[in-house]
């Protein structure tokens, strides 16, 4: 550990309270749209939109801090983490769809399986290291998405098929308002539980599978067990964000449960952040999600690109984001967060250094 | 039994554009230890320049396939020069998110400049077919077992007697030792990223003519191409080989289960993978070292 100097602990004070000051904002600012604010006559601050907008924000804050548990205190690169999401919302949308359970009772059964199957598929894939774990990974949320879709029975999909799986509404006052709440709970959940595994027996274990599995298992850490339940808690957190996501979407399919994209989306998201911390990829979810719904132009602040028919300007985001990936991973290895929390500055010398480090 | 004859052959003519798909993947991921998302983005690019050379000028697919090769390499050395060479010394994770950024930007562009729409590349010979008893083999499939073959044997052959070739397999058995006796690392690493560019564009040409392409078309390449060199084993060309007819092979065989049809195939691939990572994690053809 670096000696934290005066200027670094102002730089880290300011952070934080900005950090306060955005999530206090966030969390309040909802409540200007209820029927007793409103006749309070205090300025509407969050629409419908911005519900939407908001939650999927703090939707990927819980992916990206499960995905960190895995990826970033333990070092296994899991590359197919949406299979766990695509489980919870599929195990929440069977059971209120087809079961007619109650959405509250059927959302705790949604972690449960994520992290069954977690255990289950890794007891064989944790073996796995490097590119071969990352890959299998991957692998296991491709065919489960196809599975989902394609399993038949008696020549009727069982799961909705192609045509996906409508849930009935919740009835909820402020439905908005009900499941970005409900989603911030659970961003919370991620956090603590990232806060108490890096205090904890075993997240020591944890990071010492990370820094040296053969060290960590000599030193008496059950290496296997310490990698399955890191997988598995990754998978009920992950698993509770797709179980939420579900009711609140009220219409799930293949596209949305199992979307390859978000894989790749919580990992830059973790990296860009900080891997190993408590609040980076809470932060850097904030931040790459900001700049995807910015680039979609679905922001109210939006900027017109010039030269840009508005038919092809998704697919201009799509290349400014694969940019930004590319600009991130040469030039910004160890993270944003790095900055922000004052540990280094940013400067052309730091650019020029992280790039002799990696470079041929 | 005719049946089976039957499967066997369509097996052996899928897994010919396997070869192709993962003999390039193979050579990067073995050598420059990437594994290389952007590589279905690379043989899309190559089935396109194919189409365009095709509808365009009238060119026979067959003879694109050089061209296909040759702008492939000069993208992918560059690539790897400019780019992907910065970041070798770094964590997996970012050789990953590097390459997947890659791919972004190809498959847009490409969305940019050619559309959504299904191309495909029909020359006038591609109704024609080996009548073997009940089964029909169409030409172009045959040629394009040929022509994946023979990709092989040529990279095979680059690989094992000439001097680029021993330089790759220097930097391969050691990139600190190859410096120390005059190998330019940062050419050789993106001749081999080239040359797997390279494969990947002749791949691309393959699969147009023998389904239609779009610019998204790429993931399932990179992951199908994945599994062929875990099933073969790392780190040599023969092995690329007998895994891409064996994954073609149990896909035929897969898709052949009453009931299952085509929509498992990723689901069959993975399965496989998996199976064979964890009983046999060197491969069917590979040496532990």
């Amino acid at each position: 550990m670096i000696a934290t100097t005066d200027s670094q602990r102002r730089w880290r004070r300011a952070f934080v309270i900005a950090g306060a000051i955005v999530a206090g904002y966030a969390l309040l600012a909802p409540l200007t749209s209820l029927d007793v604010a409103q006749s309070a006559n205090i300025p509407l601050l969050a629409d419908k939109f911005w519900f939407r907008i908001a939650t999927y924000i703090v939707m990927f804050i819980v992916m990206a801090s499960a995905w960190n548990i895995i990826g970033g205190i333990t070092g296994y690169a899991a590359f197919g983490n949406v299979a766990f999401f695509g489980i919870g919302a599929y195990t929440t949308g069977m059971l209120i769809a087809k079961a007619k359970w109650p959405f509250l009772l059927a959302l705790p059964l949604a972690p449960v399986l994520a992290a069954s199957f977690a255990a289950l598929i890794g007891l064989p894939l944790l073996r796995l290291r490097g590119h071969y774990f990352a890959v299998a990974s991957l692998g296991v949320g491709v065919a489960l998405g196809e599975l989902v879709q394609n399993i038949d029975y008696n020549g009727r999909p069982v799961f909705g098929g192609a045509s996906g799986l409508f849930l009935p509404i919740y009835a909820v006052g402020h439905r908005g308002l009900f499941f970005f709440y409900l989603m911030c709970g659970a961003a919370a959940l991620a956090i603590a539980v990232t806060w108490w595994v890096l205090r904890s027996r075993f997240g020591y274990g944890l990071i010492a599978i990370r820094e040296n599995e053969e060290a960590a298992a000599v030193l008496g850490v059950n290496t296997t067990a310490y990698k399955v339940a890191a997988f598995a808690l990754a998978a009920a957190l992950t698993g509770l964000a797709g179980g939420i996501f579900s009711q609140w979407n009220v219409f799930i399919n293949q596209d949305n449960a199992f979307p390859i994209e978000y894989n790749v989306q919580m990992i830059l998201m973790a990296l860009l952040g900080g891997t190993g911390t408590v609040f980076g990829p809470a932060a850097g979810a904030l931040l790459l999600q900001l700049l995807i719904q910015f680039l979609g132009g679905s922001l109210p602040i939006s900027l017109d690109i010039p030269f840009v028919s508005s038919e092809a300007r998704p697919i201009i985001a799509q290349v400014i984001l694969g940019l930004l990936l590319i600009v991130v991973v040469v030039f910004v290895p160890r993270g944003a967060i790095d900055f922000f929390g004052g540990r280094t500055r940013l400067s052309l010398a730091y650019l020029r250094r992280s790039l002799r480090e990696t470079s041929l | 039994m005719d049946a089976f004859v039957q499967l066997v052959i369509l097996g052996l003519l899928a897994g010919g554009v396997y070869v192709a798909v993962g003999v390039g993947f193979g050579l990067v991921w073995g050598v420059l230890n990437i594994v290389n998302l952007a590589h279905g983005a690379l043989v899309v690019v190559g089935g396109y320049i194919t189409w365009q050379l095709f509808t365009g000028f009238g060119l026979d697919p067959f003879l694109t396939l050089p061209l296909d090769a040759a702008a492939l390499f000069i993208l992918g050395y560059a690539l790897q020069r400019g780019v992907i060479n910065r970041i070798i010394r770094a964590p997996l994770l970012f050789t990953f998110l590097l390459t997947f950024g890659v791919n972004l930007v190809i498959v847009n562009i490409l969305l940019l400049i050619f559309g959504s729409d299904f191309r495909s590349v029909t020359p006038a010979y591609s109704g024609q077919g080996l009548e073997l008893g009940s089964v029909v083999i169409p030409y172009v499939r045959l040629a394009s077992l040929g022509a994946a073959i023979l990709l092989a044997a040529g990279l095979a052959f680059l690989l094992n007697r000439t001097r680029i070739g021993l330089a790759i397999h220097a930097i391969s058995a050691d990139r600190d030792a190859a410096q120390l006796v005059g190998i330019d690392l940062r050419h050789a690493y993106a001749v081999t990223y080239g040359l797997g560019a390279a494969c990947a564009g002749i791949a691309g040409g393959l699969i147009a003519m023998i389904q239609a392409i779009t610019p998204t078309a790429g993931e399932p390449y990179t992951l199908q191409a994945f599994v062929v060199v875990i099933l073969g084993g790392l780190g040599r060309v023969s092995a690329t080989v007998v895994g891409g007819l064996a994954f073609g092979l149990v896909e035929a065989f897969g898709q052949s289960i009453p009931g299952s049809g085509s929509v498992f195939a990723n689901a069959i691939a993975f399965g496989l993978m998996v199976l064979v990572l964890v009983t046999r994690p060197q491969g069917l053809m590979g040496r532990l070292h």
